[in-house]
């Protein structure tokens, strides 16, 4: 036996779940198992119950709002990959889902299980960061926003209480109309099984897509891997906003991304490396964004293809 | 100690069985129940030797609690070959040399499955891509892209659903006597890890 023996119990509603997370202390949350899993069977966590979510069909969903998308806990990397909702309006999502192992954890893996294990290294956190989501979540006597910004506290930390789960991520829609808005997700991963080695997730929005020089209105960017929490770079936004995209631009990109990045060290990748590959990753994330979001032939260096 | 009972079909055949609430599904599989086809290698979702399809999904069984299969329709490699008649898939496998010492095999097949039916023409990169989550320690892969390929080439068409692709594909020579029918157990000593 892998696991350390628990109690198991499945919920078929979001009621049910939170009343279970409230009325048993030491109970872990079971999404896709695709990261619980593999801590449990090496017996890292060995909690006494294991609430399983995949029996409640209210968390499992991607739904259009008013000026935003929002994505169930329980929607899995699959789905995200194939959304065609999410595939016009925040293409980035997608581009991270399927980049996340083989299809066989992607047909299990969750939205909800990545934010709540809050890997730094993990795709939708620096997705979500970078598209300025909320975060819906539920206890038994309380429902409440919060801004992925204020989530992750801390490596592997965060603002989830212990009789708390995360319902859904909302994501705006408004400051991307499709028509003038590229988005990229770029990872450097050694093999298919590791997690990437650092992520940059980039989103920019230009003026007019078929004017000669394109102007950047709004650009995001977040990386993956490169700290203790998923790292927006604010500097970078502003190096690239106001303005059509130049490599002077994208110079200080990579510069603020490098200035900003504080990784640690890791077996196939010393912090040294990981720090230029945040600032090299960034600068070409967001040439890829521009690209995108413009009609015009830009010769800026190519992105690698994943 | 917690256990349930479940009822499951794996391959059409309904099993019933009690579980503990620990016990992940390819142990159900193997132990239990005597499907040997699904192998064990890292039993941490990385290997994909463990592959299986469950309701219509490729998935490592490794990481799916049996109890969470109870209901469920499960497909094991052994669920592919018509008595002597292999699947086109396994066909394709046994004429392009994809195996070596076949232990990948099962989980490689049962996500060539998988690939096939979300995509029935996939090019090369994308067999790759697709194949990511299945590491084979002896081929160097390219046989096994030879494989799938053939496989795509085969089922084109027919790949909608895998029912017309089993009833369309009847494979093309039937000695299959001496093709690997993966279901035997050359690993039994794995058990209990
Ligand atoms: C081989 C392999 C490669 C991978 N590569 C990548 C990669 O490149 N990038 C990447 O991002 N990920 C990667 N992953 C991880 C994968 O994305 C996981 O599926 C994901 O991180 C966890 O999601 P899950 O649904 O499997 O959650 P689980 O493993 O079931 O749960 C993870 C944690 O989240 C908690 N949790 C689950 N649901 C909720 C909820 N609704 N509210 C609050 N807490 C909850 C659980 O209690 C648990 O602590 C990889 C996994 C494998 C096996
Ligand atoms: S044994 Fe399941 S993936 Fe390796
Ligand atoms: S044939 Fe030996 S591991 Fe693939």
């Amino acid at each position: 036996m892998k696991p350390a023996p628990f109690e198991y119990h499945r919920p078929t509603t979001v009621a049910e779940a939170t009343d279970l997370l409230a009325e048993h202390g030491d109970a872990e949350l079971l999404a896709g198992n695709q990261s619980l899993g593999i801590v449990m069977a090496n017996r890292l966590a060995t909690p006494d119950h294991l609430i399983d979510l995949n029996t409640v069909d209210d968390l499992a969903f991607v739904e259009e709002r008013e000026e935003s998308v929002a994505i169930g806990a329980m929607t899995r990397h699959r789905t995200i990959e194939r959304s065609d909702l999410l595939t016009e309006k925040l293409p980035m999502l997608p581009e991270a889902a399927e980049q996340i192992a083989g299809p066989s954890v992607r047909n299990r893996g969750t939205l909800g299980g990545s934010i709540g294990e809050a890997d730094p290294a993990g795709n939708y956190p620096a997705a979500l960061v970078a598209l300025d989501a909320t975060l819906e979540i539920v206890s038994a006597d309380e429902e409440r926003e919060v801004p992925v910004s204020d989530y992750f506290i801390a490596y592997m930390f965060t603002d989830l209480a212990e009789d708390e789960l995360i319902a859904a991520a909302d994501i705006p829609t408004d400051p991307f109309p499709p028509e003038r808005t590229g988005m990229a997700f770029l990872e450097l991963k050694p093999a298919a099984q590791t997690w990437p080695t650092v992520s940059a997730a980039t989103a920019v929005r230009v003026d007019d897509p078929d004017a000669d020089e394109p102007v950047v209105e709004e650009a995001r960017l977040a990386l993956a891997n490169a700290a203790d929490v998923p790292l927006r770079v604010e500097d970078a936004e502003a190096a690239v906003e106001g303005e059509s995209l130049s490599e002077d631009a994208l110079e200080a990109v990579a510069e603020a991304a490098t200035a900003a990045a504080d990784p640690e060290d890791e077996m196939h990748a010393d912090s040294e490396f990981k720090v230029e590959v945040a600032g090299e990753y960034a600068r070409r994330s967001l040439a890829a964004s521009y690209d995108r979001a413009t009609n015009i032939e830009t010769d800026f260096d190519a992105p690698t293809d994943h | 100690m917690s256990t349930h009972e479940i009822t499951l079909t794996v391959n059409d055949t309904e099993e019933e069985l009690t579980v503990e609430s620990r016990t992940l599904l390819v142990h159900a599989l193997r132990d239990q129940l005597g499907y040997t086809g699904p192998k064990i290698g890292c039993e941490t979702s990385k290997c994909g030797a463990c592959t299986v399809t469950l309701d219509g999904d490729a998935v490592k069984a490794c990481t799916v609690l049996a109890v969470q299969t109870d209901g469920s329709e499960v497909t094991t490699v052994e669920g592919l070959a018509d008595g002597d008649d292999l699947d086109p898939i396994q066909e394709s496998f046994h004429e392009e040399h994809a195996l070596q010492c076949g232990y990948c095999t099962p989980g490689m097949v049962m996500t060539t499955r998988q690939l096939l039916e979300d995509d029935p023409d996939p090019d090369a990169e994308e067999i790759r891509h697709q194949l990511k989550g299945n590491i084979c320690r002896c081929t160097g892969y390219q046989n096994i892209v030879n494989a799938v390929e053939s496989a795509a080439d085969k089922t084109e068409g027919a790949a909608e659903s895998t029912d017309d692709a089993e009833a369309e594909s009847p494979p093309a020579k039937a000695d299959g006597g001496e093709a690997r029918s993966d279901d035997e157990t050359p690993h039994a000593e794995d058990d209990g890890r």
